[in-house]
Order: structure tokens, then C-alpha cells, then sequence
């Protein structure tokens, strides 16, 4: 589990975070599901593939009910595939485990926790199982830095419904990045934000992962989104659904909201949108 | 100063959840937005509502004086004045002269309630997490409760006096039998309340099944138990009295009928503000394991 720390020093007050979890590779290799319903079968998924490089930001787009959820669902492990295999880091996934990080679209923070409280619960939780034996100040260290790594160094002791939109997704980032994840599975997580918002936490997202380079598959139907975060987006649709065409996105980074309307913005968009046609 | 603190406090008392959120937003504007101010202008809040529902207690109290006042006959309506001196009175004193005093028949009354509540609580609350975990054990013990739940509890007095006599015992049971399958029904709905995602979350989050159960799903649903119980807490207040005033030579619903019977009226109040005391005491004590239980209901 420990790997080699390679954060710099202003990282040094959190290393142990993502430093030491660099990313993992995702193979996911004929994955299909079928729902049944009473006597209705419907495919969610049929002959996926998708390979995803370490440290990649990889989105999954496409409209809805074409099984990208389903298809993070699988990876997350918390929901099992009919068909195929899925490994994360080489190791074959069988059902929900802390190195994979969830974040959907309601951060589902715990009530009746503080912020503080939210972000110590996985390590905690993780103790209780007897996965690791790092003692509370410890924690309480971490967990101070990660507040502060989030922007909310003020609100630890706050309560969830004390905290503004924007900061309950930070809060519900935090706490995801508290079990030192290798993946990150995002699933349209910033989709009931207000514009504004949503685009700071694009920039905070980016910064975070461009500073720890962990794995990210992230579920969008936003077209411009996808490009702007993703190093490759994976275009899923058709009948039965499934993953249709990968494409890279080279555009330089930084990208900036105000770049959408750059002609090279804007020939990936034609590309992609041509491709949810297909 | 945060956005937050300078919202008249009113909003903030009416906002729904969604309209909250917004303006939630609006202190995001403001990352210096200021928690410890935020939290001193809610308690300001609580405290002006407060003094407003003492205001509406004292305009009753004064109204009740004026009326008696205007009737001047302390048999059809005491004053409060002479409300309060009855109170005084029989408070240590037996009434009548072979009885007992208010602050013993209280006494018994506030025993039955709690043994009966805490025994339907159990029971309830044991048999709502069985119908939540297992389909089968629901599936069966709902039509049983439903059939159950609309009878009142007063009904079963004569086949209690019949199967466990006059003592004690048949008031604790019927209590416990009315608390009983509201609390069965209200853990039901609150442990299906808890979303599926976020036992997920704790999951994924590394938590094994036995401490999601334990520290997520159980934790989530207990607002909601500790609601159901304030709601399972005013019947038992209206059971235990009727049973009294039917069937019983102890307890405020029997002191309240021999007043009654003898024309005491300021001692019928007397009785009755016992039992509102009581209730309010016990119902704060349930708020206050709510407020603990569930922070967002701290404003």
C-alpha cells in the first residue's frame, strides 16, 4: 500500500495523501450487463472495452441511459458485471474498496458528522477493519491538512447543512482523498452547481489532480466539460450501448472556460459531437 | 461580517432545503464567510423565537385571568391566581383526605409512562429493524400492525383488567401497546429512508457491512426514531390519563376525576397543569436527544 512519497515539499503537510497514491491503471476488458425486471431484460452494456493510462483524466460521454454510470458502477465495484472483467492496478475488481474514490453528483456528505468528522470517516471506518493502524492525532493531522488543501480550513467543525454548495462537494472531495485513493470515479459530480461554482470547482478538480497525477474517469453528458477536463473521452451510446470511439484530446493545458470558443476547441467539439451521431 | 450573518433571521427560520442551498451559495461568493458568526446569529434567532412563544403563554394566562375575573364563580372557572394557590396546596397535601398528594400522584403517573414507553420503544423499535432487514419478517408483521394501529389503546382496558388485574401491570402494557407500533412503524420508514448511496459512499469508503449498518444506516435513521418517539410520547400522555381516570385509585387522571367529582375545579387545573409540566419536560428531554442526534435541526 505505501508507496514511495514524490510530493514536493509544500506537499509535505499532506504527502502521505497522493503522493504516495499514484495512479492506477484501469483495464476494463468485455464488460456487459443486462438488467432484469420482472420478465424484461434490458442491456445496459454490452462488449465494453477501455483501457485507462496512469494518472489519465479520462471522461465517459454521452447522453443519458447510454450506461455510463452503470459502466463506473462496475469499476467502483458496486455493482457486478454479467460479463468481463475489470482490474484496477492489476488487481481484479470484486466489490467497493477505499482505493477507488466515489464522488456523485450529491456530495452525500454524513449529516451528523462535521466537516472534520467527514473527512476522518474512511480512515476510521478503514481502523475498524483492521486495514491500517495510524492512531487519531495522526488522522487529526491529515485531516487538517486536507481542510486546508480543500479551502476549508475555517469550516472543520461545521456541520453539512452549514456549508454553501461548492463547499460540501470540496467537503465530499476531501473525504475521498482521505483513504489515499489511486482512482478517482466521478459521476457528473458537479452537475446541480450553479455555472459559476461549477467552474471553480473544474479549476480546483484540475489542480488537485495535476499536482498528484491519480487516475480519473470521469461521467459527463456536458460536452464542453469533457474537453476541457479530459485527456481522452470515451463517446458511449448506441443500441446496445456501449463505448464507441475514444478520443484523444491535445488541446494545451491550462484549458479555461473562456477558451470554448477557440476554433481548436471547437473542431474536438464537431468531432465529438459527430461521433454521439454515429 | 459573512452573507450569512446579515439575512434577517426570519429567512433563515423559512427557508425550505432547496431555497437554503441557494443561499448557501450566495456565502460561497464569500470564502471568509464567518461559521462562528453564522452560528451566533441562529442562537440570537432561537432566543428572539423563544421569548415570542413565552409572549404567547402569557397572553393565555392573562385571558384566563380576565375571564374568571369577569365570572367571578371559582367552581365553573378558578382564577389563575387560585389555580396557583390550589396547586401549592395539594401539592404536599392528600386529596382526598384518604388519597394522595399531586406531587405523589405525578409521581405515579410519570412511572407508568416511562415503563410502558421504554418497553413499547424496545419492542417497536426491535420489530421495525427486523421488517427493515428481512421481507419476510415485514411482509408478516405488517398487516398485524395495521390491523393494530388504528384501535385505540382504551379499548383493550376491561380484557387488561381481566388478564393482568388492577396493579400496575395493566397500565404499563396498554401504554405499551399504543407506543408500540408507532415506534414499529416510524423505524421502518426512517431506516428505508437512508438512501442507498450513502451506505455506498460508506463502502467504498472502506467501511465493512457491520459498521455501515452500525455507524451509517442506524445513525441516519435515528432523527427520525427520535421523532417518532415525541409523536408515541403525547399518546401515551392520553392513554395513561383516560386509563387512570377509568380504572385506577392512583395517578394524575384519578386525582383529576375525584377533584372533578367534588367540584374542586381549581385542583382539575392543578391536575392538568401537572400532566402539561410533565409532557413538556419529557418532550424537551426527547428534543434535546434530537437536537443532539440530528445538527441541522440546531437552529
Amino acid at each position: 500500500m505505501a508507496a514511495p512519497a514524490n510530493g514536493t515539499a509544500a506537499d509535505a503537510a499532506w504527502a502521505p495523501h497522493l503522493a504516495s497514491a499514484p495512479g492506477a491503471e484501469v483495464v476494463v476488458d468485455a464488460v456487459g450487463k443486462t438488467f432484469r425486471r420482472g420478465g424484461r431484460r434490458t442491456v445496459a452494456l454490452s462488449g465494453v472495452d477501455l483501457r485507462v493510462r496512469p494518472g489519465e483524466l479520462t471522461c465517459l460521454l454521452g447522453p443519458s441511459g447510454c450506461g455510463k454510470s452503470t459502466l463506473l458502477r462496475i469499476i467502483a465495484g458496486a455493482l457486478a458485471a454479467d460479463q468481463g472483467t475489470v482490474t484496477v492496478g492489476g488487481r481484479p475488481v470484486t466489490g467497493p474498496s477505499p482505493d477507488r474514490g466515489m464522488l456523485f453528483q450529491t456530495p452525500m456528505l454524513f449529516s451528523w458528522l462535521t466537516t472534520r468528522n467527514n473527512i476522518a470517516f474512511g480512515p476510521r471506518a478503514q481502523r475498524a477493519a483492521g486495514l491500517h493502524e495510524r492512531d487519531d492525532p495522526e488522522l487529526d493531522e491529515e485531516t487538517t491538512a486536507l481542510l486546508e488543501r480543500v479551502g476549508l480550513g475555517g469550516f472543520g467543525d461545521a456541520f453539512p447543512h452549514e456549508l454553501s454548495g461548492g463547499m460540501r462537494h470540496r467537503a465530499a472531495f476531501a473525504r475521498a482523498l482521505a483513504s489515499r485513493p489511486s482512482l478517482l470515479l466521478m459521476d457528473e459530480p458537479f452537475g446541480a452547481l450553479d455555472a459559476i461554482t461549477r467552474e471553480r470547482m473544474h479549476e480546483f478538480l484540475l489542480d488537485i489532480w495535476e499536482q498528484h497525477r491519480i487516475t480519473i474517469i470521469f461521467v459527463t453528458h456536458d460536452i464542453e466539460e469533457a474537453i476541457l477536463l479530459g485527456d481522452r473521452v470515451a463517446v458511449m451510446g448506441g443500441r446496445p450501448p456501449g463505448i464507441g470511439e475514444v478520443i484523444e484530446i491535445s488541446l494545451a493545458r491550462p484549458r479555461h472556460a473562456t477558451d470554448t470558443d477557440t476554433e481548436a476547441f471547437l473542431a474536438v467539439k464537431r468531432r465529438i459531437r459527430a461521433a454521439l451521431r454515429r | 461580517m459573512s452573507l450569512w450573518s446579515t439575512l434577517p433571521p426570519d429567512e433563515q427560520l423559512l427557508t425550505e432545503p432547496a431555497d437554503e442551498a441557494d443561499l448557501a451559495l450566495v456565502g460561497e461568493q464569500d470564502e471568509r464567510a464567518d461559521l462562528a458568526a453564522y452560528r451566533r446569529e441562529r442562537r440570537r434567532a432561537r432566543t428572539r423565537r423563544l421569548g415570542t412563544g413565552a409572549l404567547g403563554l402569557a397572553v393565555l394566562a392573562l385571558l384566563w385571568q380576565l375571564i374568571a375575573t369577569l365570572i367571578n364563580d371559582p367552581v365553573f372557572l378558578p382564577s389563575v391566581s387560585q389555580t396557583a394557590a390550589s396547586f401549592a396546596h395539594y401539592f404536599g397535601r392528600p386529596y382526598p383526605s384518604q388519597g394522595k398528594p399531586l406531587w405523589f400522584d405525578a409521581l405515579t403517573s410519570l412511572r407508568r409512562i416511562l415503563i410502558g414507553f421504554a418497553g413499547g420503544t424496545v419492542i417497536g423499535v426491535a420489530l421495525g429493524a427486523g421488517m427493515s432487514a428481512s421481507r419476510v419478517v415485514r411482509h408478516a408483521i405488517d398487516p398485524v400492525i395495521e390491523v393494530l394501529r388504528p384501535l385505540p389503546p382504551l379499548a383493550f382496558i376491561p380484557l387488561f383488567i381481566i388478564w393482568l388485574g388492577i396493579g400496575e401491570m395493566p397500565k404499563e402494557v396498554l401504554i405499551l401497546i399504543g407506543v408500540a407500533p408507532i415506534m414499529a412503524v416510524v423505524t421502518v420508514a426512517a431506516l428505508d429512508e437512508v438512501p442507498e448511496d450513502l451506505r455506498l459512499r460508506a463502502r467504498t469508503l472502506g467501511a465493512s457491512p457491520r459498521y455501515t449498518m452500525l455507524r451509517v444506516q442506524i445513525r441516519a435513521a435515528l432523527p427520525g426514531i427520535l421523532t417518532g418517539m415525541r409523536i408515541a410520547m403525547a399518546g401515551a400522555w392520553t392513554s395513561i390519563v383516560a386509563a387512570e381516570l377509568i380504572a385506577a385509585t392512583s395517578g394524575l387522571g384519578y386525582l383529576i376525576m375525584q377533584a372533578g367529582d367534588y367540584l374542586n375545579t381549581a385542583l382539575v387545573f392543578s391536575g392538568i397543569i401537572m400532566i402539561a409540566i410533565i409532557a413538556l419536560v419529557l418532550d424537551a428531554c426527547l428534543r434535546g436527544l434530537l437536537l443532539l442526534a440530528d445538527p441541522s435541526r440546531r437552529r
